[in-house]
């Protein structure tokens, strides 16, 4: 099994290298196109082995060598497959593999299609590294290199140059993706603090030597190092405040959105809690438990309240993607772990089908996003409505969908914790949440065809494209039902958790509020949205010039903020110590060197060589000498 | 080879005389041949080092005036095998970027690049601390020729700055030098300058104090530690490429060398009691050089001021009195040594090729030069401390290490690793991406074979290091161990004794 | 009653005329002919302190200072004519040749 182990970890390391060893300089080569997929396939393969072989026999634990060892600090490279890992590691191949498939048709025509794959085959590695870890460490590994390649994805095309934020927020990609990573960056130092303390107080960063040792810390420690690594995990996951990063990422090419920005990197936040859930489910760190759940429905609302009334394509789904991250963490707050990770599986087979979508959307409209310029696309593109409406349908909830089985134990889970007020948030966004997919997809399928005043000629992808997108379909319709299976595989590791009696009593009509939520947002959307002729779809001054369609446009201001108050003042702030360097720490320097010199250049015409001045100067100096010789003489 | 380290610190010497006599046409191939043995000499020092002991190895020692117990004497351990390594490599890399067409008088250059060798080897090789001082204050010279000779136009000003700065500091370190050896007569009777006898002088609190802060003049300003640290900008701004490499990879580590070397073990309690100073000095010359690097204008200048900063990670691990911290620094004195050399080497092949290093000419780089790209891209993700590059496991060890001794100081020394991407992303971003605004530079050529063998291997090492330090790691820890159970066992309050932490060790042991 | 306190009076008068002289001539001239009221002021201060003592070392040194200082006025007139050859002038405002 250790084989196994390490060939789904290294193939996609092996397809990188390939890719950016021998055909980085190389126009487009479709050895590229296959071999990475394949490579990613192997792991995939090897993956869903190994999940069968930890079903049964238990985890696989391999070390491959010692990292870094001073002082009493060892950290090896350590790997352990067990339920959790296994279950990211399918759920990260099954993604990428489509991806990367898929970017055979999507990145057809750029110059740097086999960079492209380099970088991607690169991001799966660090994945893998990051859920296949059995140490902090280790994950700080995954976590740093997905973040570079996140940066060097978003910054793909670099070529572009800056422009004003009102014609895109984003600025540029290369100014987006350095936004990504000082963000990421901000998270990783809590985090770091986290591993910190961990090492200074257990001895230790490996995983099963933590947890067994965390009954013995004290409950300070306990939520200090819960609140180091959550920060970290909020930079990630693109949490409140760090979330700003995730919307400009979408600079990125689609695919790159659909792995990295939707399925998986974005994920690794609740991962990393999940993965420590003997700390975060302990009765010391219960606050910061019940603080990542408020924040998460917090994000929930606030993310799907900004998705309301974007015009941008992508961004609407990142702000979904955001959304549903909090529905995430909110499972992971109150407890509920395999209900997270669940929803995260299920989450990102459904959410990469509508990024993927999305790109067939915008090579059909050359790279156009808004969708006030879209429209009756369905003609044109049937297999990609297809699958767009049903990963809208899953993400909105509806049964017999992935969404509405996972979502709904989200939703459960807040009422049955009793925190009601969580439980409404949770249940209002999952109205807003089917409005604004299905507002999303009637205005680019549905309705009049608007495209046409732009002069856009609309194809569908390639055929072979679509068939690549299948299995997620499929998973995105399917997943759901395994929710039984799955929960009898993940709960020998993961902590049970269940319904109360008075929850399981009632679970039925909960799930029809939401349901009910979801339909009302999905018909609001089509009467709205999608309807032809008469009462085709119109822009409303009225309402575009409201305060609070301004203040959800606007991103409450957030963004605004952030550079006002923090980019700006850093730049000032910046310039004035420079100024300070040059004018004081060097000036004093100077100025030493300057008295010296000017006291040196002032006595020297002491030296001018007249014997009268010299015989002045001698006078002087005996008298001098005199004094001093009676003054010493006095004292004395 | 019984007197290994003797030959590797004259061999140069002795080739840089005799390349006076080498024709001018081959001088550059006859430096990077010296070079190159000088390396594979090193090499040979590691291969043959006793990784399982972790005292002076391959000691030499021969009176030189036996009244005033000034001898020379030679030694090497784990701490310093590695930076001469560093040196003899950067130095090899160093002549094999020189780029014979641009340099007048390439005779005079390799004869001053031997000799500078020679100084940096020296220092750190040697156990007598009149020797010492001697390398010390010698290895200024050819560095003042050079900054001088082949520096750009206020090159005089920064050449004199730079000696004078670092003279004044090193002549209060010479009194107190020459005070520990006084008071170490006073006490034995004898007279001595031998480091290693030094080791068992027990002096009081306040004479630690004061002697601590009399090298400390002499450390601080070649660290160059904030508020010191002004003549590094001029002195980076106006040198040669060549002059930049060495000065960031190794002259700068000669300070930090010195606390380590000299500082901690001589003066335990005097340590312990300035651990607030050194790292309230530190945070500031991280975030304060940090941001004035942001503000730049000037490729070279974030990159000499970024060095700055990561001294600051370094004097901070050194003062963290813990053996995860002290190795970690001086990992990452070698780490910092790689990187912001090899930067130096990068920034210098581009302005090689346009004559200028602002920022605002460039842009769109990555397009026009993907190699040159990648590897920039490299170097920078090591220097703002990625993992599994060399960057990250110094970064990581110090910061770890450092948090046993305060937490608050940590978190603020941390921001480094936010800072520094800032800076160093937005080098990157202004340089290379966004599309070619200067038409001038569309036809630069990437990457030549010359530029490639000085790069490859720095980058090889960035990764190499970076995944499997353990070779490295292993006999600094060793020695640190060593270092942290002397310092601890001499300390004399009982404060110094609760701070320094020496004990896994002990633990292991049994 | 002429004491040795008068002697020594006039002793330090005749030495700080000849200082003023050293110091506020021009002339290498007169400077010779203050250096030589120096002298004699030393001269006095030196037999009158000899004989106040009743020791003969006093005014041996006088006269031992004489001879120098008659000598000395030998060699130094020669050099005098040397440089009034050389530059015409003895002022020493005129033959000072470094500039400082």
């Amino acid at each position: 099994m250790e084989s196994l182990v390490y060939i789904a970890l290294f193939a996609p390391f092996v397809g990188s290298l390939f890719a950016g060893l021998f055909f980085a300089r190389s126009p487009k080569n479709i050895i590229v196109g296959i071999v990475n997929p394949a490579l990613i396939g192997l792991s995939l393969l090897a993956s869903i082995i190994l999940a069968f072989y930890v079903a049964e026999h238990g985890a696989v634990h391999v070390t491959m060598m010692d990292w870094i060892s001073a002082g009493s600090l060892h950290i090896p490279f350590g790997f352990i497959v067990d339920k959790v890992s296994v279950t990211m590691m399918i759920v990260v191949t099954t993604v990428s593999t489509v991806v990367h498939v898929y970017s055979n048709g999507y990145m057809d025509h750029d110059k740097s299609f086999n960079r492209f794959f380099s970088y991607l085959s690169a991001f799966v590695f660090s994945m893998m590294i990051l859920v296949m870890s059995d140490n902090f460490a280790g994950l700080f590994i995954g976590w740093e290199g997905v973040g570079v390649c996140s940066w060097l994805l978003i910054g793909f095309w670099y070529h572009k140059k800056d422009v004003t934020p009102d014609i895109n927020p984003a600025i540029s990609p290369s100014y987006a993706a350095n936004e990504a990573f000082i963000m990421n960056r901000i998270a990783d130092l809590g985090m770091l603090v986290g591993i910190f303390l961990i090492y200074w107080n257990v001895g230790s960063l490996q995983y099963d030597v933590v947890f067994k040792a965390l009954p013995h810390l004290t409950d300070g420690i306990l939520v200090a190092i819960a609140i180091g690594l959550f920060i970290g995990a909020m930079g990630k996951s693109a949490q409140f405040p760090l979330h700003t990063w995730l919307t400009d990422a979408m600079e990125g090419p689609t695919p790159v959105s659909a792995l990295i920005h939707a399925a998986t990197m974005v994920t690794a936040g609740v991962f990393l809690v999940i993965r420590a859930n003997p700390l975060f489910g302990m009765e010391a760190v219960q606050g910061v438990s019940y603080f990542i759940a408020a924040l998460g429905t917090f994000v929930a609302f606030y993310a799907a309240s900004m998705a309301l009334v974007n015009r941008d394509l992508k961004r609407i789904i990142a702000y979904s993607t955001l959304s549903q991250l909090g529905y995430m963490f909110a499972a992971a707050g109150l407890g509920a772990y395999w209900i997270a990770l669940f929803h995260l599986a299920a989450h990102a087979f459904f959410k990469a089908l509508l990024f993927l979508g999305a790109g067939n959307v915008m090579h059909a409209m050359d790279d156009e996003l808004d969708l006030f310029k879209m429209g009756g696309l369905k003609k044109a593109m049937r297999g990609t409505y297809i699958y767009m409406g049903v990963a809208s349908l899953a993400l909105a909830g509806l049964p017999p969908l992935a969404g509405y089985f996972s979502k709904d134990a989200i939703i459960e889970t807040a009422f049955n914790e009793g925190t009601l007020v969580l439980w409404g948030m949770l249940v209002f966004t999952a109205g807003l949440t089917a409005f604004y997919s299905f507002r999303q997809v009637f205005l680019t399928f549905e309705g009049e065809e608007r495209y046409k005043l732009f002069g856009f000629h609309p194809h569908e992808m390639y055929k072979y494209v679509l068939i690549a997108m299948s299995p997620l379909a499929i998973l995105a319709v399917v997943a759901g039902w395994f929710q039984g299976s799955f929960h009898e595989f993940i709960i020998t590791l993961l902590p049970e958790y269940e319904m109360s009696h008075h929850t399981h009593h009632l679970a039925g009509k909960l799930g029809l509020i939401v349901l009910a939520f979801a339909i009302t947002g999905i018909v609001i959307a089509y009467f709205k949205y999608a309807r032809r002729g008469e009462k085709a779809f119109k822009q409303d001054e009225k309402v575009e010039n409201g305060f609070i369609y301004k203040l959800l446009i606007n991103q409450y201001y957030v963004p605004d903020f952030y550079v006002e108050f923090i980019v700006k003042p850093y730049k000032a702030i910046s310039e004035k110590f420079w100024a300070i360097d040059k004018a004081v720490v060097d000036g004093t320097v100077d100025m030493i060197a300057k008295v010296i010199y000017t006291t040196g250049d002032k006595t020297r015409t002491i030296q001018n060589g007249n014997l009268s001045s010299y015989l002045n100067w001698m006078g002087a100096g005996t008298l001098l000498l005199i004094l001093a010789a009676a003054v010493v003489a006095v004292m004395s | 080879m019984e007197h290994i380290l003797s030959i590797l610190i004259f061999f140069p010497l002795l080739a840089g005389i005799l390349g006076f006599v080498v024709d001018k046409e081959v001088a550059k191939a006859y430096g990077i041949s010296v070079a190159a043995v000088e390396f594979l000499l090193s090499l040979w020092l590691w291969a043959s080092f006793d990784t399982n002991y972790a005292g002076m190895q391959f000691n030499e020692f021969a009176p030189i005036i036996s009244q005033f117990g000034i001898s020379y004497n030679l030694g090497v351990d784990g701490i310093s095998l590695f930076i001469v390594l560093m040196s003899t490599l950067i130095t090899l890399l160093g002549i094999i970027l020189l780029d014979e067409d641009k340099i007048a008088n390439m005779k005079n250059m390799i004869i001053s690049l031997l000799f500078l060798e020679m100084t940096m080897v020296g220092v750190f090789l040697s156990l007598d601390a009149i020797i010492f001082y001697l390398f010390w204050e010698l290895s200024l010279v050819p560095m003042l020729y050079i900054i001088g000779a082949w520096g750009g136009p206020t090159r005089v000003y920064a050449a004199v700055k730079f000696f004078l700065y670092t003279f004044a500091g090193s002549l209060v370190m010479l009194v107190g030098l020459l005070a520990i050896a006084y008071l170490y007569h006073l006490e034995a009777g004898v007279w001595t300058f031998n480091l290693l006898d030094w080791y068992q002088l027990d002096l009081s609190v306040g004479l630690q104090f004061w002697l601590f802060l009399a090298l400390f003049a002499g450390f601080a300003i070649k660290v160059p530690m904030f508020p010191f640290h002004t003549w590094l900008p001029h002195a980076h701004g106006q040198a040669p490429t060549i002059g930049s490499v060495i000065l960031a990879a190794v002259l700068l580590k000669m300070g930090t060398y010195g606390f380590v070397r000299f500082s901690l073990p001589l003066f335990p309690d005097a340590s312990v009691e300035m651990i607030p100073f050194i790292v309230v000095l530190s945070i500031i010359m991280v975030i304060y050089t940090a941001m004035v690097a942001f503000a730049q204008k000037d490729m070279k200048q974030v990159i000499a001021y970024s060095s700055v900063s990561h001294m600051g990670i370094i004097m901070i691990g050194v003062f963290a009195m813990n053996a995860e911290g002290l190795g970690g620094s001086i990992f990452l004195m070698l780490s910092h040594g790689i990187v912001s050399g090899a930067l130096f080497m990068l920034v210098g092949v581009i302005y090689e090729r346009t004559g200028t290093k602002t920022m605002s000419e460039f842009g769109g780089l990555a397009s026009i030069m993907p190699v040159y790209a990648t590897v920039f891209g490299i170097m920078l993700m090591a220097s703002v401390g990625l993992p599994l590059t060399i960057g990250f496991v110094g970064e990581f060890l110090v910061l770890l290490g450092f948090y046993e001794v305060s937490p608050i100081a940590t978190i603020l020394a941390g921001t480094t690793i936010i800072i520094g991407s800032v800076y160093m992303l937005s080098l990157f971003k202004k340089s290379f991406f966004g599309p070619v605004t200067n038409e001038k530079n569309r036809g630069l050529k990437d990457l030549n074979v010359r530029e490639l063998t000085a790069l490859l291997p720095l980058v090889a090492i960035v990764v190499w290091l970076g995944v499997y330090p353990k070779p490295v790691l292993g006999p600094i820890d060793k020695s640190v161990k060593q270092l942290l159970v002397n310092m601890e066992y001499k300390a004399r309050t009982q404060k110094a004794k609760d701070t320094i932490i020496s004990m896994q060790l002990a633990k292991e042991e049994k | 009653m002429i004491g040795v306190s008068h002697y020594l009076i006039l002793s330090g008068l005749l030495f700080s005329i000849g200082f003023m002289g050293v110091l506020r001539r021009k002339n290498l001239l007169m400077l010779f002919f203050a250096t030589e009221v120096m002298l004699n002021a030393v001269n006095i201060a030196f037999a009158a302190v000899g004989n106040y003592y009743g020791d003969l070392s006093g005014q041996m040194f006088a006269f031992f200072i004489i001879a120098v200082a008659a000598s000395e006025v030998a060699v130094g007139l020669g050099l005098l004519i040397l440089l009034y050859k050389k530059y015409g002038s003895l002022d020493l405002d005129v033959i000072s040749s470094m500039k400082g």
